[in-house]
């Protein structure tokens, strides 16, 4: 009980999860100002709060709704090499296919991702965890496999999505708030969003209220493979290309942010503007460790060290 | 008896059976109600009636037999089904989402919708206001259930069961919580929801209730009806020959009642919000039966007593020594031993064989040399396996295949090897065939004969009542009052009155 006086202390004072998200991300803002004068550059800030947090923004929304259903998705990080490599292959081959239709075709692949994803968890029984450390490695192939290596050959009509600007402002930063907002309604307005927690807090009482838990499981997938395609077209427009090494590391950094974000991994608590929060947390820290250029090594290290303090301190929050 | 067509016939079972491992839990049950009746079910714990009223809400599946609602057979392959179709059931565990408001508890899965499935709360929650005021309970709908008492979430249980427009409303123990007021307020319901046509299927322990509101009550007994009175023509006598039809003293093995030396002496324990001032003793030599509606601490004491989830303060005493208990090593070490209601996850090793399930807590003892004496296992059990009378095809049979009583013989087993003088035994036969209860039983009146304690959790209140040498009334983390059985075996009434801390009187007392 006397273990860690810090994190009672912290604890205490930011009271919430959701209000700690937000207190962490000012310290570390005000520690990376300070710590560089690099970061308080246009550029960098333009980097490091509209451009870093979408793509992985957009892949954490997805997993976000996947672990409040009960469920993880290990896979994301190959989903989206995967479906940026067949972008840029696709509009190679066929560089005047409209921007929009390959938007459609992205989501619908991503859904499709989704449903075969949520269909092993959801009809074969196993574990999300197996299921999709599995799939990751079918997806990684796949990617593979189809590309080898990046290829480019994405059109300018289709990078306008992410370098494309209409009033001055960013398409993607319009279009990323666009799905906050969407994806926040959802949570806690619609009916599939109470659906989500219900079963992710306790599946047994849901079931007794009339929820179909492996139909719910099974939809949250679809919708976190269509957020992850969302990412995936964004990262894909941003680069001008795509390919196998893409989205290598999003399956660790968005569980991070979402835990960080006040998500709980068992399932049930936590909502979108927190892992949003947790998105912004692991931007500002890991451009504040290229800032201060840590070693690689080092800083691989120091992404393991959070994970298990973020994880850790869900699990006591539960237990206290 | 009803003909076949009869007009007023709502909902019809027929030879309805269900089996869990080792149990037979309903053994073809047929059963009728009319529309627009209360019928009430009675019966003791374990006569099979939750088990029914799952089955009729879609929640178990039946092995055989048959339902049929409104005049066309139905399945029910799950909740929803039973919903859609018109069957609310108000369950007897709380089947509340416990981080939701009480609206969105009430309208789960049929939130009312204006746009595209956007949740339309301002109705939800106007609703869920309305219906509480009918029930005249007074309760912001946007509190959480997590904070509620359990009485509130009682309430919220029912208001959720009157929001489904139900031609079958089903009630499994409601009242069990409530107090008189509450009570006369539900009842005042069940006669609106009657005169509207809508048939209630009540369970409850409580005669007298079922005296005041029921038409019709059918008896369960070991997973059969025993018959359907109606109520006019029935005494409370009657009701009760058929529940128990068998004498309490064949069923359970007399005490003795030999006071020996105190074993456990417990002061002050107390843990958060779930355990406060906690005083008792044990004894060798006697069963001390721990009783309280669910989650009244019982299962919160044991626990801290066997040091799974210690408690915060207080003093425990082992055989007048003073003992903090923080790890289940030191509460093994200090002699004491445990059972947990839960066989499956915290119990048995399902798929190993009977011998290893027997000696895996004291393998040490079977040690030659470092390795494991293979011979020393087996004699070990295959005495413990004779001494308890558990029937196995051989000790090398799968745990899992047993059945639910003699799993319980092979736990008890299990620890008779370490030989603890103290045992905790929660649930001792939840899920056990009614004649391998006595068994078990006659096993725990033996131990505490051979000088042994034994502290049982049970919800079971004929079990409590017919095994305990004293009874520990539980309320709310508090010891409400126990009940020395010395000078003749108390009532289900009394321990319930001491467990919701109100008066439920043996005679005509019903609340009005």
């Amino acid at each position: 009980m006397k273990k860690m006086p810090a994190f009672r202390q912290i604890a205490a004072y930011a009271g919430k999860p959701e209000r700690l998200v937000w207190v962490i991300l000012t310290t570390l803002i005000l520690v990376s100002l300070v710590a560089s004068p690099l970061f308080s550059g246009w550029d960098n800030l333009r980097n490091v709060f509209l451009i870093q947090p979408v793509g992985l923004g957009l892949a954490a929304l997805g997993q976000t709704f996947i672990v409040l259903a009960g469920g993880i998705d290990l896979s994301v990080g190959s989903v989206i090499s995967l479906l940026t490599s067949l972008a840029a292959g696709i509009f190679q081959k066929n560089p005047l296919m409209h921007p929009l239709a390959m938007v459609a075709l992205m989501l619908a692949l991503g859904a499709a991702i989704g449903a075969l994803n949520g269909m092993i968890v959801a009809r074969l029984k196993v574990t999300p965890f197996m299921a999709t450390l599995a799939m990751m490695l079918v997806y990684q192939g796949l990617a593979l496999f189809y590309a080898k290596r990046t290829i480019g050959g994405i059109p300018r009509s289709f990078r306008f999505i992410a370098e494309g600007k209409v009033l001055g402002i960013p398409v993607s930063i319009l279009l990323f708030i666009g799905i906050i907002v969407l994806c926040h309604g959802v949570l806690t307005r619609h009916r599939f969003g109470a659906r989500i927690l219900a079963v992710g807090s306790d599946p047994t009482v849901s079931a007794l209220s009339g929820i179909d838990v492996g139909k719910t499981r099974f939809l949250s997938y679809i919708f976190g493979g269509m957020l992850f395609s969302c990412a995936a077209i964004f990262l894909a427009a941003r680069m001008g290309g795509g390919g196998p090494k893409v989205g290598v590391g999003y399956e660790l950094d968005s569980i991070t942010a979402i835990v960080i974000g006040g998500v709980s991994l068992a399932g049930g608590t936590g909502n979108v503007l927190g892992a949003f929060g947790g998105v912004l947390i692991i931007s500002v820290f890991y451009n504040l460790m290229n800032l201060l250029s840590l070693n690689s090594f080092l800083q691989t290290l120091l992404k393991g060290l959070i994970l298990i303090l973020a994880v850790a301190f869900t699990s006591r929050k539960k237990r206290g | 008896m009803p003909k076949d067509q009869d007009e007023g016939t709502l909902l019809k079972l027929s030879g309805i059976t269900k089996r869990f491992p080792g149990v037979l839990a309903l053994d073809s049950v047929d059963m009728e109600f009319m529309k627009g009746e209360v019928h009430a079910l009675v019966g003791e714990n374990g006569a099979g009636k939750s088990t029914l009223m799952k089955i009729l809400s879609g929640v178990y599946q039946p092995e055989s037999g048959s339902i049929t609602f409104k005049g066309v057979p139905a399945v029910f392959r799950n909740p929803l089904q039973a919903q859609t179709a018109g069957i609310a059931t108000i369950f007897q565990e709380f089947s509340l989402i416990r981080p939701f408001t009480v609206a969105e508890n009430v309208f789960l899965n049929r939130e009312p919708s204006t746009f595209a499935g956007f949740k339309d709360m301002g109705t939800a929650r106007k609703k869920t206001t309305d219906l509480l005021g009918e029930i005249g309970f007074d309760l912001d709908p946007d509190s959480r259930i997590e904070d509620l008492t359990v009485v509130q979430q009682q309430v919220v249980e029912i208001v959720k069961a009157l929001s489904i427009t139900a031609n079958v409303l089903i009630m499994d123990e409601p009242s069990a919580v409530l107090t008189d007021k509450e009570i006369k307020n539900l009842f005042a319901i069940i006669r609106k929801l009657k005169a509207r046509g809508v048939t209630i299927i009540y369970i409850s322990h409580m005669l007298q209730e079922i005296f005041e509101i029921a038409d019709r009550a059918t008896v369960m007994k070991d997973g059969k009806t025993v018959g359907t009175r109606n109520i006019r023509d029935t005494n409370k006598d009657e009701l009760i020959r058929m529940m128990v039809g068998r004498e309490i003293k064949d069923f359970f093995p007399a005490s003795i009642r030999t006071k020996g030396d105190e074993l456990l002496s417990v002061e002050n324990l107390r843990k958060g919000r779930e355990l406060e001032d906690i005083c008792f003793t044990l004894h060798a030599g006697e069963i001390l039966g721990i009783a309280g509606m669910a989650g009244s601490g019982q299962t919160v004491l044991a626990k801290a007593l066997f040091g799974i989830e210690p408690a915060d303060g207080g003093e425990i005493k082992i055989l007048g020594k003073s003992m903090r208990i923080t790890s289940v090593r030191q509460a093994m070490g200090a002699g004491m031993g445990y059972i947990s209601e839960d066989r499956k996850n915290y119990g048995i090793l399902g798929p190993m064989a009977v011998r290893v399930n027997i000696t895996v807590a004291d393998l040490g003892r079977f040690l030659r040399g470092g390795f494991l004496s293979g011979k020393m296992e087996r004699e070990a059990s295959a005495k413990k396996i004779t001494e308890l009378g558990i029937k196995v095809a051989g000790m090398n049979q799968r745990a899992v295949t047993l059945s639910g009583g003699n799993q319980q013989k092979m736990l008890i087993a299990r620890w008779l090897l370490k030989k603890p003088r103290i045992f905790i035994i929660v649930e001792p036969t939840r899920g056990i065939d009614v004649g391998a209860k006595t068994e078990i039983y006659k096993i725990m009146r033996a131990l505490v004969e051979a000088g042994s304690g034994i502290l049982m959790v049970s919800s079971d209140l004929p079990e409590v009542i017919g095994i305990s040498d004293r009874i520990m009334v539980m309320r709310t983390g508090r010891i409400e009052g126990i009940i020395d059985q010395t000078g003749g075996l108390t009532t289900e009434e009394r321990i319930m009155s001491l467990a919701v801390g109100h008066d439920y009187s043996y005679g005509e007392g019903i609340p009005s």
